[in-house]
């Protein structure tokens, strides 16, 4: 087991390093250097200095790019755990529900309906319900306030209404994920030969389901961790830029949008990261769990 | 059988699977004394299996079964409804089964289901298992059954399984064919093991066997069944005789086909195809001490690896064919040095090698039937359609798969027909060798009856030289005319097979030997073969 | 005797289920291609024409998706924004099934450990979101090759599938077997991809749709997209969303289009709905 430990974050140290050659190479191709040498040359320096934290200078503020990127991060690190809380919230019962129950099954065309929405406009349609039917005002006006404010005695139902529905739709986005991976696993686990062989045996159902089938489902969620990550990253970007917020996401689409790839690589590299870590969690969470068959 | 001693009586016993083709079983009926065993014995489809899964567990809504059960003096009870047996009854299922979870330790899965059935803690009932353990003989450790259960080997498990079953003191035990798959000195000695504990525990044993070999180890009494149906009933020795059924006795003679007779010699032998010079075996990558190989195998003829698994048989076998290094030593296959050709040029030169294995993923899942069979054919000798259609249309009906539309795939196909069509694909491809590897496992009495003379036909028709690897002396017989025996990953004993069964001169020889009980042991062996045996140097000393 | 219980589920009926559900979605996706190159004959007005009727009309008999701010018509830019949309998600698709599936495929076979090299970069990539990967591309290479950069960005994730069950059929039993009766190299990759092709090429391929579809309609809503006139339904959407609370069917149609086409390449793949693999 160390070694399947050692392996993954030999992994791990190997992808963040391709990620910081990646973000250089953005960095790089952004200024774009005549010659292959003198590109090399350049992409070299690059690399280095990031290595070092140094991601360059912002072209549009001339702050350093990293250290704009990590100022934007609090809010988008709150709204991916608040999406992530809220993912598993759904997702975890509703994968369970959807896979365990035969008439539930019937349900699976709604969810088809619901995983092939974008994110956006899911986005646009929670601002009409909440606008139009719950009578909240100022949701996609631009807005400091974070779930912090959500224990303050005053304005936590202001804070609510700024903080719900951001995370809400990125919440729905990762549930798609968590309850297609819930799914997955417990079709497979639930079809399994060793069921009705342990049943036979003499275990129940339960005893089944407790010690064997949940592990495996279990494990496989942590396993697709990584994936389940880049859905709520891709989604936080779209609800920051719907609901107008500022974070790290829309920090990246502008700088992208602006040319400013100093700025924008510091950010990708940053949401890479989190990937990245969160796959290598889930890899090991997931093998502490159940051990998986290794070639 | 008086009603005051009986454990168990099933009357009009009746199951419809789902969907036509399904398995029916008809008005069935049994009865079991205390301390007695019961052996239904059928093919696959038969319903003897069937039986008795579907006693060991609560029947589902919706299937359609009927009948009464009775335990003891209790109530007679429908079957299909909520039955309470009142009797302890424990299921024993066969290592290949796939009852346990294949990712978690044998020993925590056994500890909780001994656990559940004697309502103890966990940590009890691995005190228990472990009790039993140290009682049967040969079984293994705690150590050993806690890992997952592939990395276990099946003999081990099988005791394993079996000790699960004892910590429950069953009064009833319904097994699952546990012996089925096992090595014939494998299961012998578990049957040895079950038949002791049987007696210490006094409990009624139901068995369902595929092969009449089971029935023979356990003695009792018989059910014959076939499509559902009971054939015939009666004791294991009336029944073994010649005064059964004749379905009876054919399960019978499948079990204990008549091997006296010596391989075919229709194919007039040559030059050597292999040589083999002072070959090293490795074993972990280290070579083996004095385990050094000088041996020739000549074009047409036959040679069988004979061992337990693990026990370096297939080890050899692969480095002959250039799939392992060796540690040291030469190996000419068809006056070429294999050492020093390269993956293209090696390729090339297995092109003249067939398998024929018990494997049931050594064919591509996803091809269809005629692929298979025409793949040699298309990508080894560059045939035109018509001709490939041909070879392979021809190739096909030999084996029987003729029937069978070409374009089914062959993960739709039963166990035995993948052991035809593998067949099939080695008889189209025309091999200087084949190697054969546990050809029978899985089969039933019949499956194995016919494999048996389509490799004979193979055998004699195309005349490859034969590897080939067997746990089971009376396969030796059947097909090769000389033997390495393997024990531990070195050559104990080697020679003449009819040498071999004459005058036996290692214990794990006659170990082995033993176990396949048609086969005397120390009589004058069967006419000598036609050919010359394989040539072979005394080897180095082992 | 390997025992198993009393069966469960009927595999077939779930290959059935599967057929059934691939079926409706494959032809989804053809009314759509239907729709796309009748788009002149069903658009009654030219894409961008402005003042086509009164401005912010709700849908009635006349203007059955009503008309937006600027008077034109809404059921006539969706289907011209539904042209653009297809057409760039079926280019997308195209690059994103051969850069992924068949390089990922071919990759494994490739000499000097290349094939390695290739799943270990793919495998950073596919650690990036693959919206963010399509706004770097975009960015770099400007609006016009928004579908090029969609495809580029979704490859990652196809290559690394393909690359991964490549490797699992050359490390399979069956091709060991046949490796070891000398059976050639190239004719096993010849079996796994005709086998590989017929078996999920449409899973593949509406996979790949759906995907591409998502990120081309989100980079139009985000501006990253096609620019006018070539409007696609992400950039229609957002040009809606300031009045959409009031004024919603210019956002709702071009919604609702643009969620049906996602669905119906969602269900031409057959996309898994927790049946077993």
């Amino acid at each position: 087991m160390w070694r399947d430990w050692l392996l993954r974050a030999a992994q791990l140290i190997g992808s963040i390093v391709g990620a910081v050659v990646l973000a250089s190479l953005l960095a790089t191709l952004s200024h774009p250097a005549h010659g292959l040498w003198p590109f090399l040359t350049a992409l070299c320096e690059r690399i280095f200095a990031a290595v070092r934290g140094d991601f360059g200078l912002s072209s549009v503020t001339g702050v350093p790019a990293m250290a704009s990127a990590i100022d934007m991060m609090s809010f988008t690190f709150q709204l991916l755990a608040g999406g992530a809380v809220i993912a598993l919230l759904i997702g975890i019962p509703l994968g369970i529900l959807l896979s365990a129950s035969r008439a539930l099954r019937a349900a699976a065309p709604l969810i088809q309906i619901i995983a092939a929405t974008p994110v956006f406009v899911a986005a646009l349609a929670l601002i009409w319900i909440a606008v139009r039917v719950l009578h909240w005002s100022g949701i996609s006006q631009a807005s400091a306030l974070s779930w912090v404010d959500l224990v303050r005695s005053d304005g936590w139902s202001a804070a609510l209404q700024a903080f719900a529905l951001p995370a809400l739709t990125v919440g729905a986005a990762g549930a798609a994920s968590v309850q297609l991976s819930i799914r997955r696993a417990a079709a497979v686990a639930w079809s399994a030969p060793y069921r009705s062989g342990l049943r036979m045996m003499g275990l129940g159902a339960l005893d089944i389901d407790l010690h064997y089938a949940l592990p495996e489902v279990l494990a496989a969620l942590l396993r697709d961790l990584g994936e389940i990550a880049l859905a709520l990253i891709s989604a936080t970007a779209v609800a920051e830029w719907v609901f107008n917020r500022n974070g790290a996401a829309i920090l990246f689409l502008k700088s992208a949008a602006l040319g400013d790839w100093n700025v924008s690589a510091a950010a990708l590299f940053l949401f890479v990261t989190i990937a990245l870590i969160a796959s290598f969690a889930g890899g090991i969470a997931s093998q502490l769990i159940v051990p998986e068959d290794r070639p | 059988m008086s009603d005051a001693q009986s454990l168990l009586r099933i009357r009009d016993f009746t199951f419809a699977g789902a969907g036509a083709g399904k398995l029916k079983i008809e008005g069935f009926s049994l009865t079991l004394d205390a301390g007695g065993t019961l052996t239904l014995l059928g093919e696959t489809g038969s319903g003897s299996g069937a039986v008795i899964r579907l006693l060991s567990q609560p029947i589902r809504r919706g299937v359609n079964v009927s009948g009464t059960i009775q335990f003891r003096d209790g109530p007679e009870q429908q079957i299909g409804g909520r039955i309470a047996s009142g009797v302890r009854t424990a299921y024993l299922p066969g290592p290949h089964a796939n009852v346990l979870n294949p990712r978690a330790s044998v020993l925590s899965q056994l500890s909780l289901v001994v656990a559940r059935k004697l309502r103890q803690p966990r940590t009890s009932a691995t005190a228990e298992l472990a009790l039993v353990l140290e009682r049967l003989p040969g079984a293994p450790t705690l150590d050993v059954l806690d890992n997952p259960p592939a990395l276990i080997a099946p003999e081990a498990l099988a005791t394993g399984l079996l000790a699960a079953a004892m910590a429950q003191t069953p009064e009833l035990l319904l097994a699952d064919d546990p012996l089925g798959e096992l090595s014939p000195a494998h299961a012998r000695a578990l049957a040895s093991v079950l038949k002791a504990e049987q007696k210490r525990l006094g409990f009624g044993l139901l068995y369902a066997a595929a092969r009449a070999d089971a029935a023979k180890l356990l003695d009792g009494n018989l059910i014959v069944l076939r499509s559902g149906r009971i054939v015939e009933e009666g004791t294991v020795s009336r029944l073994a005789t010649v005064q059964s059924h004749s379905y009876t006795q054919t399960l019978f003679r499948a079990s204990s086909p008549d091997e006296r007779q010596a391989p075919d010699r229709s194919v007039a032998r040559g030059e050597p195809l292999l040589r083999v010079q002072g070959v090293q075996l490795l074993r972990r990558g280290k070579p083996k001490a004095r385990d050094s190989l000088n041996f020739e195998l000549r074009r047409g003829a036959s040679l069988a690896l004979i061992g337990e698994i693990g026990s370096g048989r297939r080890s050899l076998a692969r480095a002959l064919l250039g799939l392992d290094p060796v540690a040291s030593g030469r190996i000419v296959f068809d006056q070429v040095d294999i050492g020093v050709l390269n993956p293209a040029m090696l390729a090339r030169l297995r092109r003249r090698v067939s398998f024929i294995t018990g494997d049931d993923d050594a064919l591509d899942p996803r091809m269809t039937i005629f692929d298979t069979v025409a793949e040699p054919l298309r990508a080894h000798l560059a045939m035109p359609r018509d001709l490939v259609a041909h070879n392979r249309d021809a190739a096909l009906k030999r084996v029987g798969l003729a029937a069978l539309p070409g374009n089914r795939t062959v993960a739709s196909l039963t166990p035995f027909d993948r052991r035809r069509l593998q067949i099939a694909r080695a008889i189209v491809s025309q091999p200087l060798l084949t190697v054969i590897d546990e050809p029978l496992r899985g089969l039933d009495a019949f499956a194995q009856s016919v494999a048996r003379d389509l490799l004979r036909n193979f055998r004699s028709n195309e005349g490859p030289a034969i590897l080939f690897i067997t746990s089971d002396f009376g396969l030796a017989r059947a097909f090769c005319e000389d033997g390495f025996v393997f024990k531990e990953g070195r050559v104990v004993e080697r020679g003449p097979i009819a040498t071999l069964l004459r005058a036996p001169q290692d214990p794990h020889t006659r170990k082995l030997l033993e176990a396949v009980a048609a086969l005397p042991i120390g009589e004058p062996s069967s006419p000598k073969p036609a050919m010359a045996p394989v040539e072979s140097r005394s080897p180095d000393p082992i | 005797m390997t025992g198993t219980a009393i069966k469960i589920a009927n595999p077939a009926s779930q290959s059935r289920i599967r057929t059934i559900i691939s079926t409706i979605g494959l032809s989804g996706v053809g009314a759509i291609a239907v729709i796309v190159a009748l788009s002149n004959v069903i658009a009654r007005v030219p894409a961008g024409a402005v003042n086509a009727g009164p401005p912010s009309l709700a849908p009635d008999s006349h203007y059955a998706f009503g008309t937006d701010v600027l008077g034109r018509d809404v059921m006539s830019e969706t289907v011209h924004a539904l042209t653009v949309t297809f057409s760039s998600a079926v280019l997308a698709t195209v690059i994103a099934i051969v850069i992924g599936a068949i390089a990922g495929f071919a990759a494994v076979r490739a000499p000097l450990r290349l094939g390695a090299v290739l799943r270990a970069v793919s495998g950073v990539l596919g650690a990036l979101p693959v919206l963010l990967l399509a706004v770097v591309g975009v960015g770099l290479a400007g609006h016009d090759f928004a579908a090029v950069a969609a495809g580029l960005a979704v490859s990652p994730a196809i290559f690394n599938r393909s690359f991964d069950r490549a490797i699992a059929l050359a490390r399979s039993r069956h091709a060991e077997y046949a490796r070891a009766t000398g059976i050639p190299g190239i004719t096993l990759l010849r079996r796994d991809l005709v086998y590989e092709v017929r078996a999920n090429f449409i899973n593949v391929t509406g996979r790949a749709l759906a995907s591409t579809t998502i990120v081309l309609a989100t980079l139009g809503f985000l501006g990253f997209g096609a620019a006018p006139p070539h409007r696609d339904l992400g950039l229609m959407i957002a040009a809606a969303r300031p009045n959409y609370l009031d004024v919603w069917w210019p956002a709702l149609f071009p919604a609702v289009t643009l969620t049906m086409f996602i669905l119906f390449a969602r269900l031409a793949a057959a996309l898994d709905e927790g049946e077993p693999p």
